[in-house]
């Protein structure tokens, strides 16, 4: 139990918490900006991961196989945007369904195979979890990149109905927005961001595997939420859009390293899954149960139970 | 001012979840074999981690035989610390990383995924990996010659397959059981390796082979009828996903009279006739034993040939071979019932 032995694992933590963090930002883009908690992220992440490392061996070069990737996500939102918008199927139902398809396509994909190994003495890959540095400057060149775009592109007349539309989609339909449109765009853009996120991922640690992606979508609102409660409580109200996008990615950075710690303290892994689970419902919680602590309806009972 | 309460709010429950569960761990050892050995002795000569995959009793079998085979050759020389992901490949990665930061000097990787991941992790620590079937699938490599070339060496957990279609012929003829339907699940690279190398050996001795696979717990009733109706014969290879559905799959075939053939004893148990078996502690110990002949001969992991299980056993299941009129040879010995 020597305290320098997390230090040491402190980098590998980090650079994984950045790459989750790419996916994180998919999730705040549906989650956050769209409110629509969108499940088809397990599979989809997965999806990332197969086509990237099913093309690199395949001898595609590697910036080509992550573009692949990317767009075979962002065609996986497309469905799910489509399931949910022209065939009226509820959201999460929705999600849920392009998960339980996407688990045979990913298969289908690795040509049937549950794992497939990269190796990364063979092939020039991004980064690896040999050269953990390396993977750290890598990864957050992508953050980077995709930070500056989604300000840039949510900025835009396109991305302001995007928000708008998950303000308030009465109002927006109201204004002559196709809320059905932005939602399939919302999800395509999410999506892609997850794919590329399991891409990624497989590089990393040298294989795709068919249940990479379970339980991804926890992973990405614990990162969300964790975040943003942080974030809040550092810059208060000056808290802008930039900020809120790299506080999701230290969401995941946390997250990840909360992770090492536990492995650190040789917590019994079988209750990961559990600790996650309370972890994530308790910054879901603590927001709501102050916002309703401070309702101005309840101040307002309490004086005049006072008088 | 508010929100900074709440964010040490926030932190501290974090912490204290950390510690409760944390303390869980000491209070409830008895599942695991892990508790007793993750005590450290700061006098160690060596530093072992072990990466497994997933809670499950063949791994845990082979994690405590190779435990057991560092601990007869080197005793309190080696400090031993067990890891399991839990089932999620993504935190392989953080355990090997974990491991390679700390210094190890060797890492055991239970399962294939925590083979690629400690693989990817380092190019220098030795790598002995265990319930890994096929080497050269996992580790992507062009030419096989029964040694991996580079720093990992191990054991395999591959059923004697030749074998085991040797016995399915003996027990069921293709003169009368013509159609034989090789049940698995579709996720585990494992159990497609099998297949495909079974499929060859049945089909040269004149077996109309077909594949039926599941994708998850769920469909696997459904795929058992199906393949049930269709065939004369089923083989389950080692299969975790088939593993945890015997009950199921015995329900299914039981009344329809068709006979399963096991590649491992704990699936054979509950729902197959015969079975040729491997045991997991066995190459469990044997990797224990090569990570001794590394860490205290010195001895090259890329000069040492991949092992595989040396004892099996025929065993048959009385109840279900006396159910459906099965008769077996004289050198099939009982399944022990729990």
């Amino acid at each position: 139990m020597d305290i320098t032995s997390l230090f040491a694992a402190l980098p590998g933590n980090i650079a994984q918490g950045i790459i989750w963090g790419v996916m994180a930002l998919g999730v705040y883009l549906t989650f956050r900006v769209l409110n629509i908690a969108d499940l088809t992220v397990d599979g989809s992440f997965a999806t990332g991961g197969a086509v990237t490392v099913v093309l690199i061996t395949n001898g595609v070069p590697v910036p080509v196989a992550i573009l692949v990737a990317v767009l075979a996500g962002a065609l996986a939102g497309l469905c799910t945007g489509i399931l949910h918008t022209v065939l009226g199927i509820p959201d999460i139902l929705a999600g849920i369904l392009s998960q339980i398809a996407l688990y045979s396509i990913n298969l289908d994909i690795m040509s049937g195979c549950a794992n497939m190994a990269v190796n990364v003495m063979k092939y020039k890959l991004l980064l690896s979890l040999r050269n953990v540095p390396g993977a750290i400057l890598v990864s957050l060149i992508f953050v980077v990149v995709i930070i500056a775009l989604m300000y840039w592109y949510l900025g835009t007349e396109q991305g302001s109905a995007l928000r708008s539309t998950g303000n308030n989609p009465a109002m927006s339909r109201a204004q002559g927005i196709n809320i059905n449109m932005m939602k399939v765009i919302a999800l395509s853009l999410s999506n892609a961001l997850v794919a590329l996120s399991g891409g990624l991922i497989a590089q990393y640690q040298g294989f795709a595997d068919i249940n990479m992606g379970r339980g991804a979508i926890v992973i990405g609102l614990a990162a969300v939420i964790i975040g943003e409660v942080i974030g809040n409580a550092i810059f208060k109200k000056k808290m802008n859009f930039v900020l809120r996008l790299s506080f999701v990615v230290i969401g995941a950075i946390i997250y990840y390293i909360v992770i090492g710690i536990v492995l650190w303290l040789h917590m019994p892994t079988n209750d990961l899954k559990l600790f996650t689970a309370i972890i994530v419902a308790i910054f879901l919680a603590v927001p709501y149960l102050k916002g309703t602590a401070n309702n101005s309806f309840r101040k307002a009972a309490k004086r005049g139970a006072g008088k | 001012m508010k929100k900074k309460l709440l964010a040490i709010m926030l932190t501290a429950a974090m912490a204290v979840t950390t510690i409760t569960a944390c303390g869980g761990n000491t209070g409830s050892s008895t599942g695991g074999s892990d508790a007793t050995q993750n005590v450290s002795n700061p006098n160690a000569k060596y530093n072992v981690g072990v990466c497994q995959l997933v809670q499950h009793p063949a791994l845990d079998a082979a994690t405590e035989g190779f435990t057991a085979a560092l601990r007869d050759s080197l005793g309190e020389d080696v400090n031993i610390t067990i890891q399991n992901a839990a089932g999620d490949s993504a935190t392989c990665a953080t355990i090997t990383n974990t491991f390679v930061s700390d210094g190890v000097d060797l890492i055991m990787a239970n399962a294939t995924p925590a083979l690629q991941a400690a693989v990817s992790s380092t190019g220098d620590i030795p790598i002995v990996g265990t319930s890994v079937t096929d080497y050269a699938t996992a580790l992507e490599l062009d030419s096989w010659n029964g040694k991996t070339g580079i720093n990992v060496t191990g054991t395999s957990d591959l059923a004697p397959l030749a074998e085991q279609a040797a016995m399915l012929k003996d027990i069921f003829p293709a003169s009368t059981y013509k159609n034989v339907g090789i049940l698995y699940c579709a996720a585990e690279a494992n159990s497609k390796y099998q297949a495909e190398e079974i499929t060859k050996e049945l089909t040269e001795m004149g077996y109309a082979v077909s594949d039926y696979t599941f994708s998850d717990t769920n469909d696997v009733a459904a795929v058992t009828t199906n393949a049930c109706q269709n065939c004369d014969v089923i083989y389950i290879p080692t299969d975790n996903t088939a593993a945890s559905c015997t009950e199921t799959i015995d329900s299914v075939a039981r009344p329809a009279g068709v006979p399963i053939v096991a590649g491992e004893e704990g699936i054979c148990k509950v729902c197959g006739t015969v079975t040729l078996s491997i045991n997991y502690y066995d190459i469990g110990y044997a990797a224990g034993e090569m990570a001794v002949q590394i860490l205290k001969d010195g001895k090259d992991p890329k000069d040492m040939e991949i092992g595989f299980a040396k004892n099996v056993t025929k065993e048959f299941n009385p109840e279900i071979c006396s159910a459906l009129g099965i008769t077996v040879p004289d050198d099939y010995k009982e399944i022990a019932k729990d």
